[in-house]
């Protein structure tokens, strides 16, 4: 039996952070496509269930710059929003490959990113734009890079009662961005996912941003792929410099969906394709 | 402790008590005895158990019951007419064989239902797309892709719209 004894649909965020401070061990749930499984499993248990999902308050899209996103965005709503689609067409990419028609429908862009897996397809194409998170409780507001708001497997910064408000990009560049995963399928999860973005003068890179999804205990930043592409030419010399780089940066585990040596491959293969698609105008 | 829940399903209203953490499939299934709509996986990964909230289709065991509150929800036993007679679509599944052992069916014909709401002249690509999330044991697919066209061009016959991409 479960020990869920209250599901409550707060209508705001003052009225959601006074229902989770009056029930410890509540959890806040968004679209329920990843924390109905694992309650149902018996892996997360809470005495109350937050709904998220009848505040307007987090649904908000401004292109701005910055961009804002409010985390209760559904993410059928966000593969169909063209005004993303035009700032940040790589976002807008990733969605496509996030599940299926019927995960979309119910998933928010707040919910992958607090879920805080290593496979989020939302995280990689926001990490390569440096996005920041706002956190906010009824103690107050934070803001903080994306890439530190995940410190390891399903574990993200954010405290007891914090929700996680927006998602900022500040403005885009014209550099050039490509979310690339490799799954059994479209739709699964990824065994790999590489996310490039490259600003190039002629043939040389003045700025690459490189991150990456099921291929360490957090979506992350690849650095050394970065130092490796920024300010070379981005010729077959450089991209096997690059390449070196991703499989040595990752750090990825052997689970049923793929072993550790395969993933490290993976990287290399997917940085590599992502790098010349870039050079190539885009096209994967 | 059980609740009060209540919202439309396939046009007509239902209100019952359901358990705080119950999932919409088991309120459809146990709670209303509209036994169409099938659990397979449990985690949203088969689509069995597809149904239409508010016009986009979910999965019904990802669905929180009390999520559906005030709310409009289809399944499959809503998709005949007042006599009983199959939809398009459904008439498309039959005619066409997309049905074999028949456990996947009504999970495939509302996400296909759903495609043709939105879209009455689906490419193979866009058919395929809607149908991600939907596994078929048994068909191997074609003969569901097929009923879908099928479906889509007796849609727009009926719509007296000729040709199209189907």
């Amino acid at each position: 039996m479960s020990s869920t004894l209250e599901y409550l649909r707060p209508r705001t965020l003052i009225e959601a952070w006074d229902l989770a401070a009056s029930r410890p061990g509540a959890r806040f749930i968004a679209g329920g496509t990843d924390l109905m499984v694992r309650m149902r499993e018996g892996k997360v248990q809470a005495p109350a269930l937050i709904s998220l999902r009848h505040i307007r308050e987090l649904t908000q899209i401004d292109v701005g710059p910055p961009l804002v996103l409010g985390a209760g965005v559904n993410v059928s709503d966000l593969q169909a929003n063209r005004d993303v689609a035009r700032v940040l067409p790589v976002l807008v990419e990733a969605t496509r490959t996030l599940g299926s028609v019927q995960i979309r429908n119910a998933a928010t862009i707040g919910g992958n990113l607090c879920n805080a897996s290593p496979c989020a397809d939302l995280a990689p194409p926001l990490l390569v734009h440096e996005a920041r998170v706002r956190l906010e409780s009824a103690a107050g507001m934070r803001e903080l890079p994306l890439e530190d708001f995940f410190v390891g497997p399903r574990a993200s910064v954010l405290a007891p009662g914090e929700v996680l408000r927006a998602i900022l990009v500040d403005a885009p560049t014209t550099a050039r961005a490509v979310f690339l995963k490799k799954g059994r399928v479209q739709m699964d999860i990824a065994l790999g996912s590489v996310a490039v973005l490259l600003e190039t003068k002629g043939l040389v890179c003045v700025r690459a941003r490189v991150a990456v999804g099921s291929l360490g205990p957090t979506p992350m930043r690849l650095r050394e792929v970065e130092k490796t592409l920024e300010g070379a030419t981005l010729d077959d010399g450089t991209i096997a410099l690059a390449r070196q780089a991703a499989e040595q940066d990752v750090r990825p585990i052997s689970d049923v969906r793929a072993s550790a040596d395969y993933r490290r491959h993976l990287a290399g293969a997917l940085l590599e394709r992502g790098v010349r698609a870039l050079m190539n105008g885009g096209r994967t | 402790m059980r609740v009060e829940l209540s919202f439309t399903v396939n046009g007509e209203p239902a209100e019952l008590r359901v358990e705080p953490d119950a999932r919409l499939v088991d309120v459809l299934r146990d709670g209303l005895g509209l036994l169409g709509t099938k659990e397979g996986c449990g985690n949203g990964e088969c689509g069995a158990c597809t149904v239409i909230v508010n016009g986009r289709a979910v999965c019904s065991c990802l669905t929180p019951a009390l999520e559906v509150e005030g709310v409009d929800v289809l399944t499959v036993e809503g998709l005949a007419g007042p006599g009983a007679e199959l939809s398009d679509l459904q008439q498309a599944f039959v005619e066409r064989g997309g049905i074999q052992c028949g456990f996947c069916t009504p999970g495939m014909v509302m996400s296909a239902h759903s495609l043709l709401q939105r879209n009455d002249s689906p490419s193979e690509g866009e058919i395929r797309n809607a149908l991600t999330g939907n596994l078929c044991r048994c068909t191997g697919y074609a003969q569901i892709i097929e009923s879908v066209q099928d479906a889509a061009s007796r849609l727009r016959a009926k719509a007296g719209k000729g040709g199209g991409r189907g």
